[in-house]
């Protein structure tokens, strides 16, 4: 094999004036002809900025290649000139990105933005670059190309997105691509059709890949080799199962040890025990969202929830999953009393939602609190967290005046921030450090129940990890009840003792967490299961082909006209 | 087919509009102290000429009555009579649109031809000397008020140059242009102003957007990333920008029609006040209303060609 692309020794850095900061510190890495690289590490660790400067396009004018090269087949290409790097990206190296929605133009349709490339570096005339961007859409797996290529981003879903993302830079027969972070953003089943389609796309065009990701899984699918990023700097590369089966640096030890996929043996795995009169009792629950439909418009709904029951005992650790759309975060709204509900009986404590709003309300309020996906947004940006704690005590009136600030210091403790995070507000914290004042902005309210909607989608692994880890321990110290939403079943998992699988507004799966991931009796489950990407490489990555996956598969994927 | 049921079923929701801007305006008009009789007649009128005129106008009807025949005349398409010309209002009306209609197009023209340029020089400049340039150019030419500006517009290029003639209107196509020029720069200027800084700033978003990001992946050349993908969606919301200001703008040209003697609604609008015209104001009134909420209606269908996300 020969390497098509080498990066030696290269060096990024930030000067603004005198200052100066080392961003890319240094960095050696070759891809291989025909082979998958992952480049692996947390936010922040460099990954996306590495391609970013191999292909020329730093994000900024202040940043700038201070040292090494990049050399693409032999050549030499970093600090060409624009005008040469113009027939290389694109052309030669192609390159994905993880939020479609955002890098599609939504203003033009699919099939003209693969045709812009066509045009440029191919040369070919319109109508021909219409012809061949549909043939594209039809490789990356479209359904009725023709009629998709006169439709617009915002007409897709998120997995066709991606499709069709691939399709653009597919457009100039490139000979690398880059990913950045491709599957991140996607349901899991949708996640292992695009590794797939990644695969097969290396397999019949010879293409060379470097794959961005944060999850160790995806990379011990699908990658032949791995590189692990951290601060700027490559700390470990090898071969994959080499590398996964002995790490050698610490970093990427503690990487591997926290990817939930592994099997922990403090796994949450008790059997379920018997609960008194149930916290949470829904029955029969519908939530139709209007849909269309205008001043004059016939009014037409989609059902949200179409007939939801589901009990929860006190202390009770509930994981719900499913994929985008299936209705858990509305279910968990609608049981805060902040969702309208259109049929069906909600009770909290014995208390009914839909019969006594206000009073069961005024409960709910005092004694159920919710953790937000979004850990930076979902705190007011202009409070410190003390201000932030503070308003919850003062308006909850269960902690004298007098001894609120050391009920801050106490909250604080109790999710392991300092205690002078008090008076810092949210734009000097991490998102760990975000969503752990989020959780002690839920506690502040002193909650049997904490519902927590996607609370750790958005952070890197190890502080997924220890967020799980901070939730085990305040179920098992305070008796909490937890409401746990997510679309990581592999989380749920390791922090839930009881899983409930939502597809389409129904529940189609509910029992104990050890029983339905050793035996789904759902196949809708079992693709859900299966799709999770495993660490170990030889363990292959189910879903996206035969079975039940296909259809939900088909279903999710198909479009939404 | 969804589309087609808007552009037909909108304007009933105008209705409403409508009768709402008529009750207001019918209420204003009769609350400008003055008597339309004793202003048409003089002050030595006597009483019976007095009783006489009013009663020839209705205007000694009690109000509610008045505003009946208003409305009676209204769906029939009529407008009443003018106290002052002594003509029926719509004609007087449909004789004074042609020169303020041209002067509305003509504005948006010139301040669209003046605020794309410069907002992508702006834009694609950021922070540099040309930006800064153009962002105290347009920050002084929103505060420039407009009659005064026009003087000066007259000074440089009619009085002292003699390229563009003073004032008035023309009867050629030609000799009509030559009369537009100078007021419809009077009000491009401020209205290009409010627009470069959205454009700018709408631009400036986009360049930095994953879009532009993703088409200099595929190897764009910053010229295609900025004109194919970055303008068209700093247009969007630069087109209601526009929409929002034109209601401003048609209120404008009363004050550019007087200073550039243009025959146009905006003149007869402050003849029709200074002489308690009721039927002339109330005319005027509800033609600009209309005129209106038809730019806005048209800003909305522009919108939807511009932007396929947005549903109607």
């Amino acid at each position: 094999m020969t390497a098509v692309l080498r990066i030696e020794d290269l060096e990024v850095r930030f000067r603004d004036g005198d200052e100066s900061r080392l961003l890319i510190d240094r960095v050696s890495l070759e891809l291989q002809r025909g082979e998958i690289l992952g480049l692996v590490g947390e936010s922040g660790s460099g990954k996306s900025l590495l391609c970013r400067a191999v292909m020329g396009l730093l994000p900024s004018r202040k940043l700038a290649i201070t040292r090494g090269r990049v050399e693409l087949d032999g050549e030499t290409i970093s600090g060409l000139p624009e005008a040469a790097m113009l027939g290389i990206r694109g052309r030669r190296i192609g390159m994905i990105f993880q939020n479609p929605t955002s890098h599609l133009d939504p203003v033009m349709r699919i099939g003209d933005q693969i045709a812009e490339g066509l045009r440029r570096h191919r040369g070919l005339g319109r109508a021909a670059a219409q012809a061949e961007a549909v043939d594209l859409l039809r490789q990356v797996g479209f359904t009725d190309p023709p009629r998709q290529a006169r439709m617009y981003a915002h007409e897709f879903s998120g997995g066709m997105r991606q499709r069709a993302m691939i399709a653009i830079a597919l457009a100039c027969d490139p000979e690398i691509l880059i990913a950045d972070e491709p599957t991140t953003a996607l349901d899991v089943t949708i996640q292992a059709q695009i590794l797939r389609l990644l695969a097969d796309l290396r397999r019949t065009r010879g293409l060379s890949i470097i794959l961005i990701t944060h999850d160790l899984g995806v990379v011990a699918q699908v990658c032949d080799r791995i590189a692990v990023m951290r601060n700027g700097s490559v700390v470990e590369q090898g071969e994959k199962r080499a590398l996964l089966a002995h790490p050698q640096h610490p970093y990427a030890q503690a990487l591997i040890a926290s990817h939930p996929s592994l099997p922990q043996e403090d796994a949450v795995g008790e059997p379920l025990r018997p609960h008194e009169a149930p916290l949470v009792e829904i029955d029969d629950l519908e939530v139709s969202f209007p849909a269309g439909g205008g001043l004059f418009g016939r009014k037409r709904s989609t059902k949200a929830l179409a007939g939801v029951s589901l009990r929860v005992g006190r202390g009770e650790t509930v994981g719900i999953v499913g994929e985008s759309g299936s209705g858990k975060s509305t279910l968990a709204r609608a049981l805060l009393g902040l969702q309208p509900v259109t049929a069906g009986h909600i009770a909290f404590d014995g208390a009914v939602l839909t019969l006594e709003r206000a009073r069961t309300l005024a409960r709910l309020r005092r004694e159920a609190a919710m953790v937000f996906q979004d850990p930076f947004n979902a705190l007011n940006s202009r409070m410190t967290i003390g201000e932030t704690l503070a308003e919850v005590l003062r308006v909850q009136g269960k902690v004298p005046a007098e001894r609120i600030p050391t009920r801050i210091g106490e909250l604080l403790d109790m999710v392991g921030l300092e205690r002078d995070f008090a008076a810092r507000r949210p734009r000097s914290m991490s998102g760990g450090q975000c969503q752990r004042a989020g959780i002690a902005r839920a506690l502040a309210v002193d909650p049997t129940l904490i519902v927590a909607d996607e609370c750790v989608a958005a952070l890197d692994v190890t502080i997924q990890a220890q967020i799980v880890a901070l939730f085990r321990r305040l179920v098992q110290d305070h008796g909490l009840t937890l409401i746990f939403i997510a679309h990581d079943l592999a989380i749920v998992r390791r922090l839930c003792e009881r899983v409930v699988v939502m597809q389409h507004g129904r529940i189609v799966e509910d029992g104990a967490s050890a029983e339905i991931f050793a035996r789904p009796a759902h196949p809708y489950t079992a693709a859900l299961i299966a799709a999770i990407p495993s660490i170990d490489p030889d363990r292959p990555l189910g879903g996206g082909e035969a079975g039940a996956i296909s259809e939900t598969g088909l279903q999710q994927e198909g479009l939404t006209t | 087919m969804h589309r087609y049921r808007f552009v037909l079923l909108r304007p009933l929701q105008f209705l409403p509009v409508l009768f709402g801007i008529s009750i207001i305006t019918f209420v204003l008009v009769r609350l400008i102290p003055g008597d339309p009789a004793r202003i048409l007649l003089g002050a030595r009128a006597t009483p019976s000429a007095l009783a006489r005129i009013r009663a020839q106008y209705g205007l000694d009807e009690p109000i509610w009555t008045q505003y009946f025949y208003f409305l009676k005349n209204l769906s029939a398409g009529e407008m009443g009579r003018s106290t002052v010309f002594k003509i029926d209002v719509l004609p007087l009306i449909a004789s004074r649109i042609e020169p303020t209609l041209a002067l509305v197009l003509t504005s948006v023209l010139l301040s669209l031809l003046i605020a794309v340029p410069f907002a992508a020089i702006s834009a694609r400049r950021q922070g540099r000397a040309a930006d800064q340039a153009i962002r105290i150019v347009s920050t002084v030419g929103i505060g420039l008020p407009p009659f005064w500006l026009g003087l000066v517009l007259i000074l440089v290029f009619s009085v002292t140059l003699g390229w563009l003639p003073v004032s008035g209107y023309g009867e050629t196509l030609p000799e009509k242009l030559s009369h537009l020029v100078l007021p419809g720069l009077t009000v491009a200027l401020s209205l290009s102003a409010v627009l470069t800084r959205s454009l700018r700033a709408g631009m400036i978003a986009g360049l930095a957007s994953d879009v532009a990001t993703a088409a200099r992946a595929r190897g764009m050349p910053e010229g295609v990333v900025f004109w194919r993908h970055v303008v068209p969606n700093a247009l969007v919301p630069t087109v209601n920008l526009l929409a929002v200001n034109i209601g401003w703008l048609i209120g404008g040209t009363v004050v550019v029609e007087s200073v550039f003697a243009l025959p146009g609604m905006g003149q007869l609008l402050v003849r029709g006040i200074f002489s308690r015209d009721y039927m002339v104001v109330q005319g005027v009134a509800m033609t600009f209303a209309v005129a209106t909420v038809l730019v806005n209606f048209l800003a909305d269908i522009i919108t939807v060609a511009l932007d396929p996300r947005v549903k109607l």
